[in-house]
């Protein structure tokens, strides 16, 4: 099988033989299976964008391959393996929300009926039916990162990739959309890597959290999460959900990760590790 | 959904009382300072010349409402053009774009008396030139604002999706100065008027409202030159709101620019 994104030896430099000379990652080694929901996560300046974008080739390695699809991910990009989301939703402002989701497609070249067709399709995936001829500023910051979640899977990428995308969104919000990413995913079988800085979140979501060190960034540690089928507040009320924080968040302090030994330590509400 | 119905009576209320109660304590100032005519006409006096000179004044407006909106015109096209050139090739856009700020911030309208030496004397060509020339530098600057600045966001995505550089600059560059392009007119539009009657003070033939401004005020008609003042304002303002509705029209819905 191959793998929905292969990164192999992978280092990143900015500004290089200059004195502002930045390692932004340093060998860095990642295989993600199809299927899989893995985050990064790490402080600030590790590295997770920079990441992030070598996978979509906006930036080329200094040295080292990005595969995705099984491609190069100069040819994935190229051929629209992946869709895309970031933390400004950043919709056109000039497009209504149906013509913001036809976006990719019209680039593909799809005829207005069979994009219009789609658009709508991927609206109702995202609960927005009713929305479908409003503007973006008519729109709540939630509504507005859900239809740029419509518009990064409206190709019907086997992949997304995700900045961030619920930063900007509160609490409520951000819990009730990551409830959903994880039912949308799952509906449309799309693997995701996903960048995120709330422990939390990363928890929650994924498969596989990959934790990130700063200068220069380097994988540290990478977590199996095994929580079975997420069930909303079930699942974030759940001890071996706080389990896996704390081994998380040691892993994030360089901590000697909780051997074996089944003490989990006092419950944490899940808000509290946010920021 | 931009602006309720009260909202709306309110910009319009304000203003217009605003006017009237200006006119109003001007009119009483006269009266009571008793002010001469040659130092301060009261309102109804120059509403009286407006009304007893209304086809002459027509006619001048006509002359400088041309002048003007041929500048417009040009100078938009020629601007927008330009921006493009110069949004293409970013070492000429980092070249051009603070020159263009620059003169813009000089009279440049005192070249129409070089402008009147180059054609005959009655040629309106200078003054045309002239409204081009400033609307030009307007439209320039802000369109070529509008075309680089664009949304990195957006920028990261079109990329991602293969898409070409013809295909970013319909998609995105030349949505992303549309609104650009409408700030610009709604400063260029008053200031073709301005350029236009300002460039009949440097010689040229007597036909415009300028130079009828001038004229009747070496000829102690103060209350006269008055009446041509308030077709110019009048003239500006047709332009302005002229701009006004162009853009309303072209981005209906859309949250308008700060005005
Ligand atoms: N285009 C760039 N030019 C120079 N330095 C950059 C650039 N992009 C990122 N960096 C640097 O690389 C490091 C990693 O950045 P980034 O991947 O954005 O981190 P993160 O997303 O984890 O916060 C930071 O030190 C950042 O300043
Ligand atoms: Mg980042």
């Amino acid at each position: 099988m191959t793998n929905a994104v292969d990164v192999r030896g992978v280092s990143k430099a900015f500004n290089r033989g200059r004195p502002d000379e930045v390692r932004a990652l340093v060998d860095v080694d990642l295989a993600i299976e199809p299927g899989e929901f893995v985050s990064m996560i790490g402080p600030s300046g590790c590295g997770k964008s920079t990441a992030l974008r070598l996978m979509a080739n906006l930036l080329e390695p200094t040295s080292g391959d990005v595969h995705v699809n099984g491609k190069p991910a100069r040819k994935a990009r190229l051929d629209q393996d992946y869709g895309m989301a970031f933390q400004q939703a950043g919709l056109f402002d000039w497009r209504n929300v149906t013509k913001n989701v036809e976006l990719p497609l019209e680039l593909k070249g799809w005829d207005r009926s069979r994009r219009r067709e789609r658009a709508l399709e991927m609206l109702h995936l995202v609960k927005l039916d009713e929305f479908a001829e409003h503007m973006p500023w008519q729109l709540s910051g939630g509504m507005q990162q859900r239809v740029a979640i419509a518009r990064a899977l409206a190709a019907h990428p086997p992949l997304l990739l995700m900045d961030e995308p619920f930063g900007a969104l509160d609490e409520m919000t951000r819990e009730h959309m990551q409830a959903e990413l994880l039912r949308i995913c799952g509906e449309t079988s799309t693997t995701v890597v996903f960048v995120t800085h709330s422990i939390p979140e990363a928890v929650y979501l994924s498969t596989r959290v990959v934790v990130m060190s700063p200068r220069p960034g380097r994988i540290t540690d990478v977590i199996d999460v095994d929580l079975g089928p997420r069930r909303d507040v079930d699942t974030r009320e759940d001890p071996a959900f706080f389990k896996k924080i704390t081994e998380v968040r040691e892993a994030l302090r360089g901590m000697e990760r909780a051997s074996s030994s089944e003490a989990a330590g006092p419950p944490q509400p899940a808000g509290m590790e946010d920021r | 959904m931009n602006r309720s119905p009260r909202a709306l009576a309110a910009m319009v209320v304000a203003p217009v009382a605003f006017g009237i109660a200006f006119v109003a304590l001007w009119e009483a100032a006269v009266k009571v300072l008793d002010l001469q005519p040659y130092f301060l006409p009261p309102p109804s006096a120059i509403w009286r010349e407006f009304q007893a000179n209304a086809a002459l004044i027509w006619e001048a407006t006509k002359v400088s409402g041309s002048n003007a909106l041929v500048g417009l015109v040009i100078g938009t096209v020629l601007g927008v053009a330009l921006a493009f050139v110069l949004s293409r090739f970013r070492v000429l856009n980092e070249l051009v774009t603070p020159l263009a700020v620059a003169l813009n911030a000089v009279p440049i309208f005192v070249l129409v008396a070089l402008f009147n030496n180059m054609f005959s004397v009655t040629s309106e060509v200078p003054r045309r030139l002239m409204v081009t020339l400033v609307v030009n530098f307007i439209v320039l600057v802000n369109v070529a604002k509008g075309l680089t600045q664009v949304d990195r966001t957006h920028v990261e995505l079109m990329r991602s999706y293969a898409a070409s550089e013809v295909a970013v600059l319909r998609k995105v560059r030349v949505p992303n100065a549309v609104p650009y392009l409408f700030i610009a007119l709604k400063i260029a539009a008053p200031a073709a008027v301005i350029t236009a009657f300002v460039s009949e003070y440097f010689g040229g033939s007597q036909n415009g409202l300028g130079s009828r401004i001038v004229g009747n005020i070496a000829i102690s008609k103060n209350a006269t030159a008055w009446g041509y003042v308030l077709g110019a304002c009048l003239l500006g303002l047709a332009f302005y709101l002229a701009a006004v509705l162009a853009e309303r029209a072209a981005t209906p819905g859309r949250p308008q620019s700060a005005e």
